[in-house]
């Protein structure tokens, strides 16, 4: 499972850089929020068991996984706190994608282009 | 009363003021005013606590939110570190807020400008005052999302496209902080500074190696914080931005922005990443000095080369920062305290320049040295402040400036004397420019007659709030200087917590936090001590 995502995660990083080197102010945007999804996941692979305390100190119901066996509940134990890590991450991620696609319109209306090339010789020029 | 339970009150206050800020989008009046309050609430607070901590046994205020016991909750630490930071931000962001008054177009100041900067400040304090690495970076998003928004705002469109790098730059650093802080758990189980720094002492204590890639993790996390505080090769985004926005808010980014990457390098490298003989000291000290000496010297180069005034403060930022990082590079508790006051003197004192640059401006319509000039006689009470101001960057006895380097530079005589050799030389460069600036606006007679078009001065508000913001930056820039014992005080008292953490740990994960790694220490003294039996407790 490990082995999956962390390929899943190596093919997304992959993407978002080659996005973010393209041409346009939109292609590196995109590739922005590919990497910001990519890191969500990378932190997916971090959930186990928690190592450092002990799980039996954590109240409040265990959080199931597929084959829960009332025997021994705290076997199957999935740690919760990287989920809310990965929750808060994608909350940031989208506020700031609503800000930056915001960002573009403005740009392209006072510029008139969004493209990277355009854009730098006008910042050259002044 | 337990006065612990103020500390989020420093989080709460400007949270409160910017919601209703935005409430009172229309009326500009009332937000002014509530704003003002609210900084002066905060900073009133901060001194307030900072004078009782001088009594405090350990000197560490600790609430943890929700009442969840340290390290399940989230903990917020108000300790020497981070009062004496929280209180020179408010200070500063007072100063700036109020020399808004005269520089921000009157028509934009209704699109939520005072909203923004109370919820810059609320990300601010919490980055200072949290205990936990993952809150630190919603701190992060916080500050940034105000500050991209402060940034655009006018709209014009040299500051979108600056805005645009600055945007896509530290979103790549938020996503590898992302991918740092789940690594931090995965590899240590936590996330509190507390109990990272218990994490790694235990390690230590026990002799057993730290988790693998415990270094590489450093390194990234260090990668993070530089990005935001602009040391060596991660500043290339900041002459770029600084110069493009509003005056007032180039203030308030300079004097707070690069100090929190700062202060987060300070909070967790000596405790945690960089704690003891690690293999992390080995390879991140090094890095921290080679970085520090180019940041010093390259900034300066690049701040004498430069003919505008705002240009010339902005790279003279990062070769302040240099000194910080020499601080950080030398780590020993002497050399944290002499950074801490650093950072302090330096938040005020650039804060102080940029308003003053933001009243030359108003004088003369521009920012470019050759087409300036004669302010003296026109404005003598402005070149004595931006005289005490200056002098104080530069570092000339007895301002605040003097002390700071003092003690940096001393430090690192014996271990770094080469770096102390290049602190000295930027310190000379320093003077060149600032005076620079001086003969040019100041000393030399009037370039030619200032034609005072619309278009040159399209604000015509009054100018009193903008000398009120200079005038108290300077004070405290003073008070800094001539009465920087007590500061001292604070400051060493930090640099010894955070050069040895036990007394933080016990504050925020109680007092038996740390009867294992006590017990490991002894063990291990009794075998050093050559008694051949290894004693259990």
């Amino acid at each position: 499972m490990t082995v999956i995502l962390a390929i899943c995660v190596a093919v997304t990083f992959a993407v978002s850089i080659y996005l973010m080197t393209g041409r346009e102010l939109k292609s590196i945007a995109m590739g922005v929020f590919l990497l910001g999804h990519a890191a969500n996941l990378s932190i997916i692979a971090m959930s186990r068991t928690p190592v450092r305390h002990e799980p039996q100190l954590l109240k409040g119901p265990p959080i199931l996984t597929a084959s829960f066996d009332p025997a021994q509940p705290m076997s199957q134990i999935v740690d919760p706190l990287p989920q809310a890590l990965i929750l808060t991450a994608i909350v940031i991620g989208f506020a700031v994608m609503a800000f930056l696609l915001s960002l573009l319109v403005v740009t392209s209306r006072q510029a008139g282009t969004l493209s990277v090339e355009e854009l730098a010789m006008e910042s050259m020029e002044e | 009363m337990n006065l612990s339970n103020l500390i989020i009150l420093f989080i709460a206050i400007p949270m409160g003021t910017g919601v209703i800020g935005v409430l009172l989008k229309q009326r500009v009046q009332i937000a002014r005013v509530l704003g003002v309050l609210s900084f002066l609430a905060t900073s009133a607070l901060a001194v307030a606590l900072l004078i009782h901590l001088r009594s405090h046994p350990t000197g560490i205020l600790v609430s943890q939110m929700g009442a969840w016991p340290a390290p399940y909750g989230i903990s917020v630490v108000f300790d020497s570190l981070s009062g004496l930071l929280v209180a020179a931000s408010s200070v500063v962001a007072l100063a700036c807020y109020i020399h808004s008054f005269s520089t921000v177009d009157p028509v934009a100041e209704k699109r939520y400008f005072h909203p923004m900067v109370q919820l810059l400040m609320f990300g601010v304090n919490l980055a200072f005052l949290t205990g936990d690495l993952f809150n630190l970076f919603v701190s992060f998003e916080i500050m940034l999302m105000a500050s991209y928004c402060l940034l655009t705002f006018g709209g014009s469109r040299l500051q979108m496209t600056q805005a645009y790098k600055y945007v896509l730059l530290n979103l790549v650093g938020s996503t590898v902080f992302v991918i740092g802080a789940g690594l931090v758990y995965g590899m240590t189980g936590t996330l509190n500074y507390a109990d990272l720094a218990l994490f790694v002492a235990e390690r230590q204590a026990r002799g057993e190696a730290l988790p693998p890639g415990f270094t590489a993790l450093s390194i990234s996390l260090l990668l993070v914080f530089g990005l935001k505080g602009a040391i060596f090769p991660l500043w290339f985004w900041l002459p770029d931005t600084y110069y493009t926005c509003n005056v007032s808010i180039s203030g308030l980014f300079a004097g707070m922005l690069t100090k929190v990457g700062i202060y987060a390098i300070a909070r967790t490298f000596p405790m945690i990443f960089a704690h003891g003989g690690s293999d992390a000291t080995k390879v991140v000290m090094p890095i921290l000095a080679i970085s520090a000496a180019f940041t010093m010297f390259l900034g300066v180069l690049g701040a004498v080369s430069h003919h505008n005034i705002r240009r010339i403060l902005a790279v003279h930022v990062i070769s302040q920062v240099g000194y910080m990082v020499f601080g950080l590079a030398l780590m020993t508790q002497v050399a944290l305290a002499g950074c801490l006051f650093y950072m302090i003197q330096h938040m005020v004192v650039k804060s102080c320049l940029f308003l003053c640059c933001g009243i030359i401006e108003r004088h003369t319509g521009t920012d470019d040295l050759d087409r300036s000039g004669g302010l003296l006689k026109r404005d003598g009470y402005l070149a004595v402040v931006f005289f005490i101001a200056a002098m104080s960057l530069v570092g000339l006895p007895p301002l605040s400036g003097f002390f700071g380097k003092l003690v940096i530079v001393r430090e690192g005589w014996e271990t770094h004397w080469w770096l102390s050799i290049f602190g000295l030389l930027t310190g000379a460069l320093t003077l060149l420019s600032m005076l620079k600036i001086w003969s040019y606006c100041f000393w030399s007679p009037s370039a030619q007659a200032i034609e005072r078009t619309p278009e040159n001065l399209p604000n015509t508000s009054s100018l009193r709030p903008a000398y009120v913001g200079a005038t108290l930056l300077v004070v405290v820039a003073l008070f800094l200087g001539f009465g920087a014992q007590p500061v001292y005080e604070i400051a060493f008292r930090a640099g010894a917590q955070l050069a040895q953490p036990d007394e933080y740990i016990a504050a925020v994960l109680g007092p038996d936090a740390l009867n294992e790694v006590a017990k490991y220490r002894a063990t291990q003294t009794h075998l050093a001590a050559g008694t051949g039996a290894e004693v259990t407790p």
